[in-house]
């Protein structure tokens, strides 16, 4: 199969994906109710970061707890470099001149925080993607306690565990929207480069691959920068729409509803990586919304909180007992293609073997 | 009536097919090979009747009890034991403790303990060496010496049949001679029944016994050793000659 | 001298908590290669089980005022009757599954429990007085060691040599050595899986607890979090030990202890508070040069 054969295939995903996110953000524009734009404007966010975490768990098969470590570097860049100065000099006292006079706008603090994160990203992977399996996974989870131990105490430039507030709030939805469409198509670009073949290849038959010669490590540390970049991006758009930034904003909780998405659609897949986004989404939305409270005749119905999370994950479980590979397992979605050699495996974003 | 019986039995490995719709039964007492070349799903057969990897299709019956896809636990309890390919010994416990691994399932029997103890005896006296070196750990043992381990471990649990996967594998030949030479011998003190894989028929052709061929996860050939070991039948068999 | 004993038994008594962790997470990994994300909650639910539900700041103490000679089996039951549980209710299920599936199962299992504490007792710490006596500090050779350090010490030893004697001496140890080996070829001698696995769970979960006890005396609060940092080291513990290796687990986690105290006194004042991304950091180089551990235990090869 050539580039473009294989382009031509599969260049239907990420359209169909960015079309459903499209029009879930008209919906939002046609609701125009500000409860609801956030929901949405949540969703974009998640998408983000899940198809981020995707690209480089769905590639190399390694499980990462620790990509929402660059979320966070992400997130620090859009505060060190979009607060007013003022306020700034006040919270972060220990940045250096040229960082604290700075004020750029929103679109470059993420295109500055998907770069900050990628240079983490490729000085830890440098490190990390010589393990394999579960060590690798071990050393991910030590990566994200060690970024956040280090952002929790550092007071001069992070302000510690307390909040930074200031950061300008965006509350449209369509930036979010970009973006989410923009790490869909990264990953999708990825995923049929012969690096992203390449990977997938190895994740499935590591012998076979190691013997044709696939340089395994390198082709994981290419997805382990490109996912931290997306990662970082989205953490800097996530830091624009709440206004603040603390550690923990970026820890165990995100990490947990970021790889709980991932399981639910399907790691393997970029479709199931958005679609357990959506689905996810309404499910956690629909648990807040009971948390919150519903009035059934004169009665408040509430569930206590913490209802959510363990809502999640007995989702998570189940879909890793019944279906491990989750919804979408290792397919994509795909227009139905008219009869032209083998069909059986619609969408396939590329070879699997 | 005969002690193991397989009906129609197969073993997949995803989409890969180890082995096709073997049959064949085993009475007790009996010494049975089974040969063939490399890839012929003779271990896997044997991984299917020890329950490690369970058959994709048929049935398995030994002493009465039908053992298809029950755990290996549970068929291990009911007299089959198990000597697997590459002589799989605790490598961190030391002899005797690999030794007394399995006589555990017989710990809800009266007397068990001295029953073990008669057991281990029994055992150090078939393998001399083993008793010389009883605290050692396993993983410091030489082939020969891991391999009378392995076998002396699978009589500790006093089973009915013994399935041994390639006992002469990466042994020197007189220490193999030494190996087969218990095994028979134990096998006429026991009256034990014995299902032994090798790669080449030469050995069962020594024993004597009853020899199959498997190739391709079938089994071709079945008859007396001696007589089959020298057949055209069996070299055509082997090699897969005249089968374009 | 004094302060030089003073940050050995820092060291001792960190590295105790640490090689505890370290141990419940390697036991459960030698029998059935589950990284158990959840033994963090195992640790916190321990300990909220002594307290009575409330979201107040300090804590009701319920059974916690127990004495001591029935708070220590009263919370050690509970941690090992949760990991049980957990194996009976989710793991059983998670048999045929590969390594990397049911770490994320374990992980969400953690969530669960952690929310559930969440739920009872809010996310707020609270503050409980356990064993109050241990806080007295004891003098050695001049040093001023805290009752509850040495206590610490002590019982770990202990638990170290009750936990060799079993595995060396019992019968059913004798069965978790060999199925934490060779899971397949124990069970083809015989070995009842289920039984083994649930024999590791309950020990560990024991251990979470026995965790539990020291940390909540040590801090003197209870926290939903208060699993996940021990929790951490326990894992690069069982890593740096070569998965699956009891021994290896345990000497890393007292390793960790050293290097984590020691790093407490040579750090320049200005970055203690950095101490454990240190730690980390040193683990992580630990892991390029030895990938496979420093004790790797012989025929624990991972499963890929």
């Amino acid at each position: 199969m050539t580039r473009g054969t294989i382009l031509r295939r599969t260049i239907a995903t990420p359209l169909i994906l960015s079309a459903l996110l499209v029009a879930i953000a008209v919906l939002a524009f046609a609701v125009g109710s500000r409860p609801f734009n956030q929901t949405v404007i949540d969703l974009f966010l998640m998408v983000i970061f899940v198809v981020g975490l995707q690209v480089f768990v769905g590639n190399s098969g390694v499980i990462s707890f620790g990509h929402i470590a660059f979320a966070c570097l992400g997130g620090y860049v859009a505060a060190w470099t979009t607060i007013k100065p003022v306020l700034k000099s006040a919270a972060m006292p220990g940045l250096p001149d040229w960082l604290m006079g700075l004020e750029i706008p929103f679109w470059a603090a993420a295109i500055a925080g998907a770069l900050w994160a990628a240079l983490w990203a490729g000085l830890f992977g440098a490190i990390l993607m010589r393990l394999s399996g579960i060590a690798a996974s071990i050393a991910t989870f030590a990566m994200l306690a060690m970024v956040n131990a280090i952002y929790s105490n550092w007071t001069s430039v992070t302000a510690a565990t307390s909040s930074v507030v200031g950061i300008p709030i965006l509350r449209t939805t369509w930036p979010y929207l970009a973006a989410a469409v923009i790490a869909i198509f990264i990953a999708w670009a990825y995923a049929i480069s012969r690096h992203g073949l390449a990977l997938r290849a190895a994740r499935d038959e590591p012998t076979a691959a190691a013997a044709s010669g696939v340089n395994i490590p390198r082709a994981r540390f290419i997805a382990f920068v490109l996912s931290g970049a997306v990662m970082g991006m989205g953490g800097a758009l996530y830091a624009h729409s709440i206004g603040l930034v603390t550690p923990d904003t970026y820890y165990l909780g995100l990490t947990f509803t970021t790889l709980s998405m991932l399981v639910v659609g399907g790691m393997g897949s970029l479709s199931g990586a958005v679609l357990g986004v959506v689905i996810l989404s309404a499910l956690i939305q629909g648990l807040r919304w009971l948390e919150a409270g519903v009035q059934i005749g004169n009665s408040t119905f509430a569930l206590p909180g913490g209802v959510q999370e363990i809502g999640l994950g007995v989702v998570m479980i189940l879909i890793l007992m019944f279906r491990p590979a989750g919804i979408m397992g290792n397919s994509e979605l795909s227009l139905p293609r008219r009869r032209r050699g083998g069909a059986e495996n619609p969408g396939q974003t590329g070879p699997n073997t | 009536m005969s002690l193991l019986a397989l009906s129609n039995v197969s073993v997949r490995y995803g989409r890969l097919t180890a082995v096709r719709n073997v049959a064949f039964t085993l009475a007790e007492g009996e010494l049975l090979f089974i040969t063939g070349p490399n890839g012929a799903g003779k271990s896997s057969l044997l991984r299917a009747i020890a329950g490690v990897t369970p058959p994709a299709g048929g049935r398995i019956d030994f002493a009465d009890h039908d053992i298809t896809g029950r755990a290996p636990e549970d068929i291990a309890r009911l007299g089959i034991s198990m000597v697997p390919e590459g002589r799989d010994v605790f490598g961190s416990l030391s002899i005797e403790e690999n030794l007394m691994v399995g006589t555990g399932m017989h710990a809800r029997t009266r007397g068990w303990r001295a029953r073990a103890a008669t057991e281990l005896e029994a055992v150090y006296a078939t393998f001399p060496i083993l008793k010389d070196r009883r605290h050692t750990q396993a993983g410091l043992l030489s082939g020969g010496q891991q391999q009378m381990l392995v076998i002396g471990r699978a009589l500790m649990t006093h089973p009915r049949l013994v399935a041994i996967d390639e006992p002469s594998l990466g042994l020197a030949p007189n220490i193999t001679d030494q190996v087969y030479e218990r095994l028979i011998a134990l096998r006429a003190e026991r009256k034990l029944t014995l299902l032994i894989v090798e790669q080449s028929s030469t050995r069962a052709m020594l024993a004597g016994g009853r020899m199959m061929l498997m190739r391709g996860g079938e089994i071709l050939l079945d008859g007396d050793a001696r007589a089959l070991g020298q057949s055209e039948a069996m070299q055509a068999a082997y090699f897969g000659y005249g089968e374009q | 001298m004094a302060s030089l004993l003073q940050v050995l038994f820092d060291a001792l008594s960190l590295g105790s908590l640490y090689a505890l962790g370290a141990l419940g997470i390697a036991l459960i990994f030698g029998v059935m290669r589950l990284v158990n994300f959840a033994h963090g909650d195992v640790i916190a639910f321990s300990l909220f089980a002594l307290l009575w539900p409330s979201t107040d700041a300090v804590a009701i103490v319920f059974a916690g005022n127990l004495p001591w000679f029935l708070l220590i089996p009263f919370t050690l039951a509970i941690g090992a009757g949760l990991s049980v549980l957990s194996e009976l209710v989710v793991f059983r299920r998670f048999r045929r599954a590969n390594p990397a599936t049911m770490m994320i199962a374990s992980f969400a299992l953690g969530f669960v429990i952690r929310y559930f504490l969440l739920m009872l007792f809010t996310s707020r710490p609270k503050s409980i007085a356990l064993l109050p006596a241990l806080s007295q500090p004891v003098e050695i050779l001049g040093a001023r060691i805290p009752l509850l350090q040495l206590i610490t010490i002590l019982v770990t030893l202990a638990v170290l040599i009750g936990l060799t004697l079993f595995l060396r001496r019992t019968r059913f140890g004798l069965e978790m050595r060999a199925a934490a080996e060779n899971f397949t070829m124990a069970r083809m001698l015989g070995v009842r899986a289920n039984r083994v696995i649930m024999g590791a769970f309950a020990l560990s979960g024991a251990l979470a607890a026995a965790s539990a006890l020291i940390l909540g005396s040590q801090t003197g609060t209870a926290n939903i979090m208060m699993g996940a940092n021990v929790m951490l080291m326990a894992f690069i513990a069982t890593v740096i030990g070569g998965m699956g290796s009891l021994a290896g687990a345990v000497l890393a986690g007292f390793l960790l202890g050293a290097i984590a105290t020691v790093m407490q006194v040579i750090l320049p004042p200005d970055a203690r508070a950095f101490r454990d991304a240190f730690v980390y950091g040193a683990v992580i180089l630990v892991l390029i040069f030895r990938p496979q551990g420093l004790l790797s235990a012989r025929g624990a090869k991972e499963r890929v």
